[in-house]
């Protein structure tokens, strides 16, 4: 039932962003392409084109952060929510579909913004040398790294991938949370979401001005800046916001299930 | 075999409001039962807490002795009093959504039936009026061999003629075992369907009576309902 869960979610969401992602590729060659042309002189359409990108590049992340908040509230808990709270499928499957596909389209909205930054510079970057600049610093920091690289760049897309989870499961949970008031549902969960921010950022001061600071005092007694030190201090801060995030992220995904299954009162 | 549908001391509150007061009823197996009730006396409320839309305040309901919950959903159809159709979304792809979701939907009976209402399968639901959008919603919900069938107000939006096929393809759609309860201030138009009827005033049930015991008494379903309701 997730599979099809998917397979839905996939399609109510794609129908927006997928028209987006194209009018951004597009805009980003017609920019090339203008540039190109225009040479040295006249500017003027080369900026209205650069000025159009942008404008849909802000707007896609935008939309990536819409799209997400309406499938949960649209879909769950308007009038849509009688169809999908009667199907026979457990409520953790819903929110983990809506969870996986909204992480889906945010990093694919980061791939498209690269894909779109090489259709524009692909000749600086092919042409006229740049690449082999580029992966001559990859090189290199793969040597200073060491044996690390691989490990860095786990803790990397894990960090992001838990720091996406949590941004989206924190606003599932005030949405949840608001949807427990009788009336003025939008503002009990905007009260929701500023409760839940403030008690995380309490959290995470507790947790890193108490323990880590005597951590952090160890790491700089014992090997003072040298470059193991650094590493083993970025691998320590790593761990522990993928850790925070991820503990949190439990907690609201908990609180969201708790109410959509337990307390669910469609208007 | 246990009753399709129960209610103990059934409790729903919205604020200080009492949308269904201590409500306890069965429903029996293989009957279609007239859900019958003023505007806003809690019938939608109590067709939603079947359904596990809303949550009982107090009391419990319980479907095939079972609460509502995943199991319930296998075996209820539930018509809504509202539409749920996502707007861009085609009937053959509603029918998808359904194929995929409930063992029980029968495709060939649904596609039969739009046939049959003159309604274009590859059509936007976005095009649609509101009445076709109900005839949809009931199509589906009807294509489903379901235990219980719940219908919330399935004639209220659509003309004298459709309302006749619609209740025809409710009595030859659903099979002797199943139980259909439709809510409906309509009573008129439906009363010669019904088996049974239930009277619900301020969230309360005044009457739970098979329709041959009002008959015998030389009432008709909709003469009682204007008696009881007499404002």
């Amino acid at each position: 039932m997730l599979g099809k869960l998917l397979k839905y979610e996939l399609k109510a969401t794609g129908r927006t962003l997928l028209p987006i992602y194209a009018a951004l590729l597009i805009s980003a060659a017609v920019t090339k392409f203008i540039s190109l042309f225009s040479g040295s002189g006249d500017n003027i359409p080369t900026f209205i084109s650069a000025f159009l990108y942008i404008l849909i590049l802000v707007g896609m992340f935008v939309m990536t952060f819409v799209v997400m908040i309406q499938r949960f509230n649209r879909n769950l808990l308007s009038d849509e929510g009688y169809l999908m709270f009667t199907l026979p499928v457990e409520t953790w499957k819903h929110i983990v579909s809506k969870l996986l596909i909204a992480i889906f389209w945010n990093v694919a909205s980061f791939v498209v913004t690269f894909a779109s930054i090489i259709v524009m510079t692909y000749d600086e970057i092919f042409v006229e040398g740049l690449w082999p600049q580029i992966a001559r610093g990859l090189t290199e920091l793969a040597l200073v790294l060491g044996p690390d690289s691989c490990l860095v760049i786990l803790e990397i897309i894990l960090g992001s991938i838990a720091c996406m989870v949590f941004g989206t499961l924190i606003i599932y949970a005030s949405i949840a949370l608001g949807h427990l008031s009788n009336r003025h549902r939008t503002m009990a969960s905007l009260g929701a979401f500023l409760g839940l921010t403030a008690f995380a950022q309490i959290l995470f001061a507790c947790l890193t001005l108490i323990p880590n600071v005597r951590v952090l005092q160890h790491y700089m007694d014992t090997l003072q800046e040298s470059l193991q030190t650094s590493i083993a201090l970025f691998h320590y801060v790593m761990w522990f916001t993928i850790g925070f995030f991820a503990f949190l992220s439990v907690g609201y995904f908990l609180i969201t299930n708790h109410i959509l299954s337990k307390r669910l009162n469609l208007e | 075999m246990n009753a399709i549908l129960e209610c103990k001391g059934l409790t729903k509150s919205f604020g200080s409001k009492k949308a269904l007061s201590d409500v306890n009823l069965t429903i029996e197996r293989g009957q279609i039962v007239g859900l019958l009730g003023p505007n806003g006396s809690g019938k939608t409320t109590l067709i939603k807490l079947a359904n596990a839309l809303l949550t009982p305040t107090s009391g419990e309901i319980r479907i095939a002795g079972m609460k509502p919950g995943i199991d319930t959903k296998k075996i209820v159809s539930y018509l809504p009093e509202r539409n749920y159709l996502n707007d861009w979304m085609r009937v053959h792809d509603i029918i998808g959504l359904f194929r995929d979701f409930y063992v029980d939907f029968k495709p060939e009976k649904a596609y039969d039936m739009l046939k049959r209402l003159n309604i274009n399968a590859g059509d936007k639901l976005k095009t649609m009026s509101k009445g076709t959008k109900e005839k949809v919603q009931l199509i589906l919900v009807m294509s489903r061999e379901a235990e219980l069938y719940l219908l919330d107000e399935p004639i209220g939006g659509v003309d004298p003629a459709a309302r006749d096929y619609i209740l025809e393809t409710i009595i030859s759609n659903y099979n002797p075992n199943a139980t259909v309860i439709i809510s409906t201030h309509l009573i008129a138009d439906v009363e010669k369907v019904l088996d049974h009827a239930i009277f619900i005033r301020d969230g309360q049930v005044v009457l739970s009576s098979s329709v041959d015991a009002i008959r015998e008494q030389g009432k008709s379903v909709d003469g009682l309902f204007r008696e009881v309701f007499r404002c």
